[in-house]
């Protein structure tokens, strides 16, 4: 008796997990309330039945007598459930929408468990609060998002942030409109149309991260294209020689020695620059296979001048890098190679005729900065007695820099 | 006549008379039930009614744990539970008059 007692205790557990089970669309704390004193109630059940059956036929219920006794544990628990005022499961319980549903609702019991969790938080009623503020941006971002994938579904073009045509612009206004009443809790339509945007609002979800990231990703491209674009047209000013820019110029005398730390203004007393940004340009020189860049040259006042030439540098990878970012070349800038050596000579018989022509429309007081720049082949004696001291070649040429700078 | 469906609707106002008499658990109300000739009473809808009464607030509950076997559990009726019971008695006796009234009737015109 004892064992077929046993045997019982384990055939009345077994069917109230079978009735546990197939509560499976409930939440935990609602199939608990519901079952709590089952195994009891199921057994009390079994002793009177064996109290009032005659003879032997009840004393040993096998462990099918359960299922004849309370009948199929589904619907053993059905009828529970139905009773308990408690909704129906969609489908037969074990079906297979049942079973496909199944993490649905597993989701969205954890949902309901999570947010139970936390509506005791201090914090979390004004987080709720702003939450449902700004659920309207939600429903747009929703119809963004559809949007996106329709146009690659129907089109497969790449993805844009905005329509490029108008039949793309009613779609989204449209998608627009449909998700924004769905927000409103309008335009579904029974079972169907609340499935209709459940799918949706998932896929939507789903979606999101790949679309942003594509979308990105298009327009990173774009934004490089009009980079490369911006670079063409950018030096406006600066030496142009055959339609290139130039970087550096050099000066020879007349008698064609180079010279050096020459000063070049334009007829408006403007300084003449091949370079514009400050000395962060790489410049490719002939014969060098390094990128140069280029020093300027301080005068007295302190300012930096780009107009003395030739300009003096060196390779870029010969700069260190201040902490400040100011770029540091520890060894001074050298000239680079000239063209030539020496340029052909002028044919100094014809150079009084020229020189009385270049002087006439100036000014005798004041000194032509063309003649200025000559003195350290020759040291003309015409253009330093006015600044005085100044016999070489810095000291004149910053001398006669000064009046001419605006 | 299907029994069962006259029960559904008034197995309310039977669970509520049972255990008013008497506080009672599962199987316990069940076993009166049968015992004033509801022969037809499925377990698990006493069960599932008692829930729910339980959780309108119609009936208390309390566990008593068992020497033998699992713990049972109790349901007991409160205020509201006697105020529901009163009014569906009054309910069901103007209803089966008028039921009774009608069949009499019937009966009489055949």
């Amino acid at each position: 008796m004892s064992a077929s007692t046993r045997t019982r205790t384990a055939d009345v557990a077994g069917y109230a997990a079978a009735v546990r089970r197939h509560l499976a669309g409930l939440s935990p704390e609602q199939v608990d309330d519901l079952t709590d004193g089952l195994e009891a109630d199921l057994a009390d059940a079994l002793a009177d039945q064996d109290a009032h059956a005659p003879g032997g036929a009840g004393a040993g219920v096998p462990a099918h007598d359960l299922v004849g006794r309370f009948g199929d544990p589904a619907a053993y628990a059905a009828e529970l459930r139905t009773s308990a005022g408690l909704p129906e499961s969609g489908t037969g319980a074990g079906g297979l929408g049942y079973a496909l549903r199944s993490p649905v609702r597993a989701l969205r019991e954890q949902r309901d468990r999570a947010l139970a969790a936390l509506r005791p938080q201090p914090w979390w009623g004004p987080f709720e609060e702003f939450a449902r503020s700004v659920t309207p941006l939600a429903w747009f971002a929703r119809a963004w998002v559809l949007y996106q994938v329709l146009r690659v579904l129907l089109t497969g073009q790449a993805l844009v942030w905005m329509p490029r045509s108008f039949g793309g612009w009613v779609a989204l206004v449209a998608l627009t409109v449909v998700s924004v009443q769905w927000g409103r809790g309008l335009w579904q339509p029974g079972r169907a149309g609340r499935r209709v945007r459940s799918v949706a609002t998932v896929v939507a979800v789903l979606a999101a991260l790949p679309v942003l990231a594509s979308v990105s990703a298009v327009t990173e491209r774009v934004q490089v294209v009009y980079e490369s674009q911006t670079v063409g047209p950018a030096p406006q000013d600066g030496v142009v020689v055959d339609g290139v820019p130039v970087s550096n110029l050099f000066v020879y005398d007349a008698e064609g020695n180079p010279l050096e730390d020459v000063q070049v203004f334009d007829d408006r007393g403007r300084a003449v620059r091949t370079t514009f940004d400050e000395g962060y340009d790489e410049f490719a020189l002939p014969g060098f296979t390094e990128p140069w860049s280029f020093l300027p040259v301080v005068d007295e006042d302190g300012r930096e001048r780009w107009n003395v030439y030739p300009l003096t540098g060196a390779p870029s990878t010969e700069f260190e890098w201040r902490d400040d970012g100011e770029r540091l070349l520890p060894g001074g800038g050298r000239t680079p190679p000239p063209p030539f050596a020496k340029a052909p000579s002028l044919v100094l018989a014809e150079g009084d005729a020229i020189a009385p022509r270049l002087r006439d429309p100036l000014d005798p007081a004041s000194t032509p900065s063309g003649a200025a720049v000559a003195p350290s082949p020759n040291g003309t004696p015409t253009a330093s007695p006015a600044p005085g001291p100044g016999a070489t070649t810095d000291a004149g040429g910053a001398e006669v820099a000064g009046p001419a700078q605006p | 006549m299907d029994t069962t469906q006259l029960l559904k609707g008034v197995l309310d106002v039977a669970v509520l008379a049972v255990v008013a008499e008497e506080d009672g658990y599962g199987y316990d109300v069940v076993r009166r039930l049968r015992a004033s000739g509801l022969e037809e009473v499925g377990d698990a809808s006493v069960y599932g009614t008692l829930r729910r009464l339980y959780s309108s607030g119609a009936l208390t509950s309390y566990v008593v744990p068992s020497d033998e076997g699992p713990h049972r559990k109790y349901y007991g009726i409160n205020a509201q539970g006697r105020a529901m019971l009163d009014a569906q008695r009054k309910d069901w006796h103007e209803f089966a008059g008028t039921m009774s009234r009608l069949l009499t009737t019937t009966e009489g015109v055949r």
